[in-house]
């Protein structure tokens, strides 16, 4: 970054010449070749790796898919020994949703959001670089374990104590546990990004209720992600450690209960489905009104459809366990919540249908998808009502019937959509148009593949087959059955290779796309094709839903720099930081370039990741410290810094920038990420009070171990450093930043007073967490706060040292803004565990 | 009820030892000769749903079907509606026409429709719920109590007159009365599930689940474990038979630990065989009289059942012999070590034993 | 405490979320409270449906209902004062206020039909 204190150009009145302002822009954002390739943090590139990964993976989730299906071909084979077999059911499962289908619909948002909403990249850049890292580094990890023939073999729901070490013993849970939480990292960093992206980085003018419907779709999914993904990395750690270091958290005469494990998992597992179905229904809700030629009817009812979605999804998880014996009146609650969400899907599936009636529906390629999407979908919602009806449930829970169901639902309601984008935006990634030929072939293959797949195995479900068996007698009757549902599994195969040979081969034979080509009406189709690293040349004010159906000459009035922020020659990477509600400018976001922290941490991590994995515990406590130091070091160039923004000029009239704000988009990403963070700690608390409840053997001393001095001192500590913050904000709001660096320090040391104090009393509480699931969960609890109140004091120490480098101060007071929110989310989170922990059970007794 | 006997006898035809023996001869030929078999019989086989044998399993199967009839309805309705947008001719339309007719779509297809199914829809489960509700009654029903094993299962009468019967992987129950199951898990999670009876339960460690049963008359039924339990889940099957009253009874006090015992001990010739029981099989398995361990399947009547190794294989002369040799062949990563160590003969006086063990 | 009021007045986005989340507090209470409840004083079979912990279930329902009927009718109003991007979000929030109402309606019938504990 040699152009970093370049002169700021005033804007002349006319625009620039469009190819030096291109190649400025270039020199800033462009692409570096070779191994410097591993920095790239720009959301197009990261975004086609994450879907070229995804499809990568997603070969591999076919391949075991088929194994199975030659498997039940026919009665009594034995091509795989049951364990094998039972390592490729659970492969399969985990493969697709994990390193599939979630991270593809995140490549696609990563790559298609800031194009969507006028802007240049994702928020924190860095962050979706680290998240690819990991997903790749976890996802290799994980699929290696195949071929070591160690793979996870306890099914991809991991019930224990199926999946303990007692009855499974090898290394395969330990693959799952750990691989998956590290490839959540990458689903957490991306959920986190996008929420604040969308939310804050939207171009001038866009309000909240003009933004692109696929924004809303992604809005939630990404919501979605950070309140349902940490209860099953809870279960995850808690199951490791039950596994590596004999907790027992989940083990009924350790006072533990091994439902707690499927209640942790399925409030992850079943928002999962909607977190999958979410962002594909976009890509209907987007493609629709563009071949239906007319604006979708009902924006307002969509977006109430999206949210009822993203909640009604986090009440029904106990439908999954209407067979683990739960009160009936229990289960009549999520039986009726199970169906309530027909009813946002019902407004969907009419709503598109109305826009095609009072439209005039073109039946592209891309809409053929569509359509095998409704069908598929639809059927695939019919047979999930009926699943919500417990009686019903009982019969077929755990048959082929639900393995037919939930086959419909994902590849219905995530798989055909999604090719029908991809094909959509394919002339956008490549310049290219598709085939026509070998698309209608792929698609009727996979169609008509698919339904003799799925659909007849409804009827072995109904003849009694059960899920998750390597082998069946013959004279059941589902010999036949299985063997057609096997053909169709061959021809689906046949189909799904001709997509991928046509989307190949067309890089390179495609005719050359001529622009917007579909006649579409978003923002993305105002990009070059294919796009360059700053999606815009100059960022357009928008005030309608349909920008490119209302100014068609808006892709050219972009590129020739005629809008706002045409200027490069301060050499930052800058975009508009705008309102979530009104789409006013607030101020400009310059984001960092290219960088190796994220895949120096990644790597770190992976360290940790196979260091646990092989008990090489020491090993594992350096790689987290050199993990968290990259981290650090990362952390370190923002702001002032002089690799991120030292020169705070901006051109006359426009606003400052972020760094320079106490509001910058790095306040909402902290936000989002305690939203997570906040949802993890509230799985701990159901797991602490669903064990106290209804552990069947649950053993409470008689009074609690923990030191009630001890902990209110901690905590007035936590509280005292926190208010010191406080006040320290305040002044920094008033452009007062005397004695900043020595209140960071001191809040600090206060920090690490209440982690030296809260350490105390965990080890003189003399835990038995071997023997008492009680103990153990004590221990996970306080080891939160500790590494909580670390945190925040290594956080305000940093700070206190930036002030001195000049990087932080009242003219760049924005960062102790950011770490306060962590101090106050330590200190509620504090006194919660205190009275969870140690008052009540001194209150209510044991 | 006769068909599914006929099927039956069948299947275990087909998964005894020549079976086993001389297997895949001709794939194909057995397909053809199963299709044919399905087509002319229509036989489901025991395990399926939709050939109930219960009040619960009846009533989830009329659901099922009048479910099935509505969601057709409702998929080719939606699917001719969004296809017939494709051919429609064009109808000009002012904007606030435009708002009617998507309102109309939206609140009828959006709204009604999914709220009118699932009214429906539930007028019809909510009942079916209650009445398989383990509620109290005036005459308490019989309690079986059923105990998933890792891959086989453990069935104790409690109630049985005279005292407490044990048997595996086989279970006997009274026709045309409300039975009472309680089930729990010894090892990891399994689940109990006799799909012609009703709905499944899951068998928990560390917590006992009930659920109730009725078999309108005299049958024998398929049961499979339904909760995925590890390496031999596929194979962890139980032989359900619900016979009359008063058979039962009979078949109850024949299993009396006192008649089993002598049944057990009082042949002379098969002295060698219960030596070699108590040197290597006592400390895990059950024959009443002998030995009281609990970790295997109890073997006392192990002759009058009707398959070995909880479905794998059908009983008949040699049968269990052929299953000390070669059982973790036929069921790979079974719980019981393999037997090598064992001479053929003294297998053979074991399986000759046991299979005399018919009460 | 002003700013508060003039932040969540009822033309803000904020109240897509609001209603839900209600419902979502009210379903989490129902859920723990009743499996507490059936925990720590199981109610005698024989009395089926008519026992105090149907009835506190119910009334926790009931207020819930009357609490989101009062949030729907109030942005519903709303929406008739303002035009564009405000009466946008109180239409779509009334209907969301709408949608948990009869939400924790529907979800809490069985109240009134199951036995509490079996």
């Amino acid at each position: 970054m040699t152009t970093i204190n370049r002169e700021v150009t005033p804007p002349g009145d006319l625009p620039e010449n469009p190819q030096r302002l291109h190649n400025d822009l270039h020199e800033i954002w462009g692409n570096p070749r070779g191994l410097k390739a591993l920095t790239i943090v720009n959301h197009t590139t990261l975004g086609l790796r994450f879907m070229v990964t995804g499809m990568v993976f997603f070969l591999i989730g076919g391949l075991l898919a088929m194994l199975v299906r030659t498997q039940l071909a026919l009665s009594d084979q034995d091509f795989m020994t049951p364990d094998i077999y039972n390592q490729v059911t659970t492969m399969h499962g985990t493969v697709m949703m994990f390193l599939f289908a979630i991270p593809m619909l995140e490549g696609l948002a990563i790559y298609m959001i800031p194009k969507m909403i006028g802007a240049r990249d994702l928020v924190c850049p860095r962050l979706t670089s680290l998240g690819y890292w990991c997903y790749l580094f976890g996802g290799i990890i994980l699929t290696f374990s195949l071929v070591l023939e160690m793979a996870p073999n306890s099914g991809w729901f991991m019930y224990t104590p199926l999946s303990s070490s007692e009855y499974s013993p090898g290394l395969g849970s330990d693959f799952w546990l750990l691989g998956i939480t590290f490839v959540e990292i990458s689903a957490l960093s991306a959920g986190v990004e996008l929420v604040v992206s969308i939310l804050r980085t939207r171009t001038q003018g866009m309000a909240l209720h003009k933004m692109p419907l696929f924004a809303w779709y992604i809005l939630a999914m990404a919501l979605m992600i950070v309140v349902g993904f940490p209860p099953l990395i809870l279960g995850s750690i808690l199951l490791e450690l039950e596994r590596a270091a004999g907790m027992p958290f989940f083990d009924v005469a350790g006072g533990g209960d091994p439902i707690l494990w499927q209640h942790l998992f399925w409030l992850f597992g079943h928002p999962e489905v909607y977190i999958i179905f979410l962002p594909a229904a976009g890509i209907v809700s987007t493609l629709i009104p563009v071949f239906a030629g007319r604006p979708i009817v009902g924006y307002g009812w969509v977006v109430f459809a999206i949210v009822t979605t993203g909640f009604i999804s986090f009440g029904l998880w106990v439908h999954h366990m209407f067979t683990v014996g739960i009160p009936q009146l229990a289960q009549a609650f999520f039986s009726a919540a199970s169906m309530l969400v027909a009813v946002p899907t019902a407004i969907q599936v009419f709503v598109w249908l109305a826009t095609l009636w009072l439209g005039k529906p073109k039946m592209k390629l891309p809409m053929l998808w569509i359509l095998g999407f409704l069908i598929i979908f639809v059927c695939g919602g019919l047979t999930g009502v009926m699943l919500a009806l417990v009686p019903f449930n009982w019969q077929v829970h755990d048959t082929h019937f639900v393995v037919a169901h939930m086959h419909y639902v994902l590849v219905g309601g995530m798989f055909f959509p999604l090719i029908a984008g991809l094909y959509y935006w394919l002339p956008l990634f490549s310049g290219r148009m598709p085939s026509e030929t070998l698309g209608k072939w792929g698609f009727w293959l996979t169609f008509i593949g698919f339904n003799t797949t799925f659909l007849i195995m409804h009827w072995t479900g109904l003849l009694g087959m059960p899920r998750r068996v390597y082998s069946y007698d013959a004279g059941m009757g589902w010999d036949i059955f299985n063997l057609i549902s096997s053909v169709g599994g061959f021809i689906m195969s046949a189909g799904i290779a001709m997509v991928l040979l046509d989307f190949a081969l067309h890089f390179r034979f495609g005719k050359p796309a001529k622009p917007n080509p579909w006649n579409a009406d978003g923002l993305e189709w105002a990009n070059s094709m294919p796009p360059s690293a700053y999606n815009f040349v100059s960022l357009p004010k928008i005030e309608t839903r349909h920008p490119l159906w209302d100014d068609p000459d808006l892709p050219r009035t972009i590129a020739e720099g005629q809008h706002s922020l045409a200027v490069a020659t301060h050499g930052r990477r800058e975009m508009w930081g705008t309102d979530p509600l009104t789409g006013k400018v607030r101020e400009i976001i310059h984001l960092p370039g290219n960088s190796w922290w994220p895949l120096f941490a990644a790597m770190a991590l992976a360290v940790v990741c196979i260091s646990l994995l092989t008990r090489l515990y020491p090993l594992a406590v350096i790689a987290v410290v050199v993990a968290g130091l990259f981290l650090l070091r990362w952390s370190w160039e923002n702001g002032a810094h002089p690799k991120a923004a030292p020169d705070a000029r901006v051109a006359p009239g426009d606003p400052p920038l972020h760094s320079r704000t106490m509001d910058g988009p790095g306040l909402w990403a902290m936000s989002i990420t305690m939203l997570a963070n906040g949802s993890f700690f509230l799985s701990y608390l159901f797991g602490w009070f669903y064990l106290w409840t209804v552990s069947p053997e649950w053993r409470m001393p008689e009074v609690s171990p923990l030191s009630l001095v001890g902990l209110l001192l901690a905590g007035g500590a936590l509280t005292v450093g926190a208010g010191i913050l406080e006040k320290m904000i305040s002044g920094l709001r008033q452009q007062r930043d005397a004695g900043l660096s020595l209140g960071m320090f001191s809040i600090s040391a206060l920090g690490f007073v209440q982690v030296s104090i809260t350490l105390w009393v965990l080890l003189s509480a003399d835990l038995a967490v071997t023997e008492n699931s009680h103990d153990a969960i004590i221990m996970v609890g306080l080891a939160y706060a500790l590494f909580h109140g670390g945190l925040g004091a290594v956080l305000t120490l940093l700070q206190g040292l930036r002030v001195g480098y000049g990087y932080v101060g009242a003219h760049a007071p924005f960062e102790p803004a950011v770490v306060a929110q962590l101090w106050r989310y330590n200190v509620a989170t504090f006194w919660i565990i205190v009275g969870a922990l140690a008052v009540l059970p001194r209150v209510i007794g044991s | 009820m006769r068909l599914s006997l006929q099927c039956l006898t069948r299947i275990q035809r087909l998964t005894s030892i020549q079976r086993l023996t001389q297997q895949r001869v001709n794939r194909l030929g057995i397909l053809l000769a199963l299709l044919a078999g399905l087509l002319l019989t229509g036989c489901a086989g025991d395990k399926s749903i939709l050939d109930p044998a219960g009040q619960a399993a009846r009533d989830v199967v009329m659901i099922w079907w009048v479910m099935l009839g509505f969601g057709t309805v409702v998929l080719v309705m939606v699917t001719v509606f969004w296809l017939s947008t494709f051919k429609r001719k064009e109808v000009a339309r002012t904007p606030v026409e435009e708002r009617r007719v998507a309102r109309r779509w939206i609140v009828g297809g959006g709204i009604i429709l999914p709220v009118a199914s699932i009214i429906a829809l539930l007028t019809f489960g909510v009942p079916t719920g209650q009445r398989m509700l383990t509620l109290p009654l005036s005459d308490p029903p019989e309690v079986i109590e059923v105990i998933g094993h890792q891959w086989w299962w453990e069935v104790r009468y409690p109630g049985a007159e005279g005292g407490e019967v044990v048997t595996a992987n086989q279970l006997i129950m009274p026709a045309g009365e409300p039975i009472d199951f309680h089930v729990t898990g010894a090892d990891v999670i399994h689940a109990f599930w006799v799909p012609r009876l009703g709905g499944k339960i899951d068998m928990v460690p560390g917590r006992i689940n009930k659920i109730r049963l009725e078999a309108d008359e005299p049958a024998v039924f398929g049961a499979q474990c339904a909760e995925f339990c590890g390496a031999q889940h596929a194979q962890m099957q139980l032989y359900v038979e619900a016979v009359e009253r008063d058979e039962y009874d009979a078949w109850l006090t024949d299993r009396q630990t006192d008649e089993l015992s002598s049944l057990a001990t009082n042949e002379q010739q098969h002295e060698p065989a219960r030596e070699a029981f108590m040197t290597h099989c006592a400390s895990c398995h059950r024959v009443a009289g002998l030995s009281t361990a609990g970790e295997g399947p109890d073997l006392s009547d192990l002759g009058s059942r009707t398959s070995l190794g909880a479905g794998i294989m059908a009983m008949e002369e040699g049968a269990v012999t052929h299953w000390l040799q070669h059982h973790q062949r036929l069921k790979p990563g079974n719980k019981m070590p393999p037997h090598d160590d064992i001479d053929t003969a003294t297998l053979a006086s074991l399986g000759a034993w046991l299979e005399s063990l018919t009460p | 405490m002003t700013i508060v009021m003039q932040r969540l007045h009822l033309t803000h986005p904020l109240h897509f979320v609001i209603g839900l989340t209600l419902w979502s507090a009210w379903f989490v209470t129902v859920y723990g409270g009743h499996a507490v409840a059936c925990e720590v004083m199981p109610p005698d079979p024989e009395q089926g449906v008519f026992t105090l912990v149907n009835a506190l279930l119910l009334m926790v329902s009931l207020a819930a209902v009357a609490l989101l009927a009062a949030l729907t009718v109030g942005c519903y109003r709303m929406s008739k004062h303002h035009a564009g991007r405000l009466s946008f979000n109180a239409r779509v929030s009334a209907g969301l206020y709408l949608f948990s109402t009869f939400g924790v309606l529907f979800a809490a019938m069985p109240i009134i039909g199951i036995p509490p504990c079996l």
